[in-house]
C-alpha cells in the first residue's frame, strides 16, 4: 500500500509540474508585450556578460576535449586530412552545447530558483499581485528573453573560440598545421552544421530559464525551500539538456540527411 | 573578482585550514558525515550524466567512424583511454561541482549571515578546523570515489550503446589495452585535486557572504562559478603537464 501511496504520489508531482509549466509558459508568453524593460536589461548583464568568463573556459574544455576525442583517429590511423571537420562537428553538434547548457543551467538556474523562491516565501509575489501589477511581465519575462539571447550570444562566442583553442591544440599536440586545420575544417562543414549547434543552445537555455523559473515560483514553507528550490533547478536542468540533447540529435540529423 | 584574489584566496584558505586542523584536530565524526553528504546525495546526478556523456560519445565516434574507418569498435581501446584519462574525471568533477559546490557555499552563506560562525568562535570553535576541513576531507576522498563511479557508468553505457544501437562489437569499449599506470594517476591527480578545490571554492565565497538573503543568493552563484571555473582549470593544467612530459 505504502508503494503505492509513493507511486500515486510521484505521479501527482509530476503532472503538477507540467501543469506549472505550462502555466508559465503561457503567461510568460502572454506578458511578453508588457515586459519589463530595466529588469530585462538588468538581467542581460547578469546572464550574458557576467557568464563571459566561465563561458570562455567552458569553450576552452569543450575544444580541448573534442582534439583529444578526434586526435585518436590521427594517431592511429594517420588520418590527418580529417582532423578540421571532426572537430568542428564535435564542437559544434555536441561537446559544445552540452558543456554551455550544464553550466549555464548550474550558474543561471541555481540563482533564478533561489531568487524566484526567496520572492515567493517572503509573500513578495503576493504583494505585487496585490498591487495590480503581473509577476511574469516583471519578473519571470525578462529572465526567460534575457537568457535566451545571452545563450545565442554566448553560443556564438563560445563555438568560435572552441575552435581557436582546438586549432592551437591540434598543433600542439599532434603537430598538426593551422592551414591543414582550417581547410578541412571549411571543406567539410556547411552553414547547416553552425545552424544545428546553434539551434541546440537556443533550446536549451529556453528550457532553462522556463524550467528554473518554474521551480522557483513553486516553492512553498521557509529558508530551507529556497535552498531546495536551487539544487532541484540544478538537477532538472541537467536532466532536461541531457533527454533534449538525445532528441535534437536524432531529429536534427534525420532532417538534414 | 581579480585573477590574484580568485587564485590566492583557495590557496590561503586551505593553508589556515591545514594550520588549524593541526591545532584542534580534525573532527572525524563531522568529516564522515560530509562524505555522506557530498558523496551520496551527488552519485545519482553524476552517474546518470556520465551514463548519458558515455553515450553521446559514441554516437560522435560512431558517425567519424562511419565517414572514414568503417567500423568503430576498431578505437574502442583508444576511446576507452581516452575516457579513463581525461573525460571521466572531467566531466565527474564538473557536475560535482555544481551541486556540491552550490550547496556548501549557500549552507556557510546562511551561517555567515546568521551570524553562527561568529558563534561558534565566541564558543572557542573554529571555522576552519571545524567547518572547512571536513569539507575538504569529504571532497578529497568523495570526488575520486564519485570519478571512478562515472567513469564506470560511462563505460558500460558506452558499450551497451555500441552494441544495441549499433550493432558492433560493445566489448571493445572495455578493452585495457592502451591503459597504463600514468593514465590511472593522472586521474586520480585530476579528481582529488578538484575534490580538494571544490570545498575550498565554495567556502571563500559562503564565508565571505554579508548581509541579508540576497547575499545567499550571490554567493551560492559564486561559490559555483568558482568551483566550476577552477576545475575545468586543473584538468587543463594536469592534462598538458602530461602531455609536455609526454608521459
Amino acid at each position: 500500500m505504502t508503494l503505492l501511496t509513493a507511486l500515486g504520489r510521484k505521479g501527482l508531482g509530476a503532472v503538477r509540474g507540467t501543469g506549472a509549466l505550462a502555466l508559465v509558459v503561457g503567461r510568460t508568453f502572454l506578458a511578453l508585450p508588457k515586459l519589463e524593460r530595466r529588469e530585462l536589461g538588468r538581467a542581460l548583464v547578469q546572464f550574458g556578460y557576467g557568464s563571459l568568463p566561465l563561458a570562455l573556459a567552458t569553450a576552452a574544455l569543450a575544444g580541448i576535449i573534442v582534439v583529444l576525442q578526434s586526435g585518436i583517429y590521427v594517431q592511429r590511423l594517420g588520418a590527418r586530412a580529417f582532423l578540421g571537420w571532426a572537430a568542428g562537428y564535435g564542437v559544434l553538434w555536441e561537446f559544445g552545447p552540452l558543456l554551455l547548457g550544464l553550466i549555464m543551467s548550474a550558474r543561471i538556474g541555481a540563482r533564478n530558483a533561489a531568487e524566484l523562491a526567496l520572492m515567493q516565501v517572503g509573500g513578495q509575489i503576493e504583494g505585487l499581485r496585490g498591487i495590480g501589477l503581473d509577476p511574469f511581465a516583471i519578473l519571470v519575462a525578462p529572465r526567460v528573453v534575457a537568457m535566451e539571447v545571452s545563450m545565442l550570444a554566448l553560443s556564438t562566442f563560445t563555438f568560435l573560440v572552441a575552435i581557436l583553442f582546438e586549432s592551437v591544440a591540434a598543433l600542439l599536440t599532434l603537430g598538426l598545421p593551422l592551414r591543414v586545420f582550417f581547410g578541412t575544417f571549411s571543406q567539410l562543414l556547411g552553414p547547416w552544421d553552425v545552424l544545428g549547434g546553434v539551434v541546440k543552445t537556443g533550446t536549451f537555455g529556453l528550457a532553462i530559464s522556463l524550467l528554473s523559473t518554474t521551480v522557483g515560483l513553486s516553492a512553498r514553507g521557509g529558508a530551507q525551500a529556497v535552498g531546495q528550490a536551487a539544487a532541484s533547478a540544478v538537477v532538472q536542468g541537467c536532466a532536461a539538456i541531457f533527454i533534449l540533447d538525445f532528441v535534437l540529435t536524432a531529429v536534427l540529423a534525420g532532417w538534414m540527411g | 573578482m581579480s585573477v590574484l584574489g580568485f587564485f590566492g584566496a583557495p590557496v590561503v584558505l586551505l593553508a589556515r585550514t591545514v594550520r588549524a586542523s593541526a591545532r584542534d584536530g580534525v573532527p572525524w565524526r563531522e568529516s564522515l558525515a560530509q562524505v555522506h553528504e557530498l558523496g551520496g546525495r551527488s552519485v545519482w546526478l553524476v552517474m546518470s550524466g556520465m551514463a548519458f556523456f558515455g553515450a553521446v560519445l559514441v554516437t560522435i565516434a560512431n558517425s567519424q567512424a562511419r565517414r572514414f574507418v568503417g567500423n568503430v569498435a576498431v578505437l574502442g581501446p583508444a576511446y576507452f583511454e581516452l575516457l579513463i584519462r581525461e573525460l571521466g574525471p572531467a566531466v565527474s568533477a564538473l557536475l560535482t561541482a555544481s551541486r556540491a559546490g552550490a550547496a556548501h557555499a549557500a549552507e556557510l552563506s546562511t551561517m555567515s549571515v546568521n551570524e553562527q560562525v561568529e558563534a561558534l568562535e565566541m564558543s572557542a570553535g573554529d571555522p576552519y578546523a571545524d567547518l572547512v576541513a571536513p569539507r575538504v576531507i569529504a571532497g578529497a576522498v568523495g570526488v575520486p570515489l564519485l570519478c571512478t563511479l562515472g567513469t564506470v557508468a560511462a563505460t558500460l553505457s558506452a558499450a551497451a550503446v555500441a552494441q544495441f544501437a549499433f550493432g558492433v562489437d560493445g566489448r571493445a569499449f572495455m578493452d585495457p589495452r592502451y591503459v597504463d599506470g600514468w593514465d590511472v594517476l593522472g586521474a586520480f591527480l585530476k579528481a582529488a585535486a578538484c575534490g580538494i578545490y571544490i570545498p575550498l571554492a565554495a567556502a571563500v565565497a559562503g564565508l565571505k557572504a554579508r548581509g541579508g538573503a540576497e547575499a545567499v543568493g550571490e554567493a551560492t552563484t559564486d561559490g559555483v562559478v568558482a568551483a566550476s571555473l577552477g576545475c575545468l582549470l586543473i584538468d587543463l593544467a594536469v592534462s598538458l603537464a602530461f602531455q609536455l612530459l609526454r608521459l
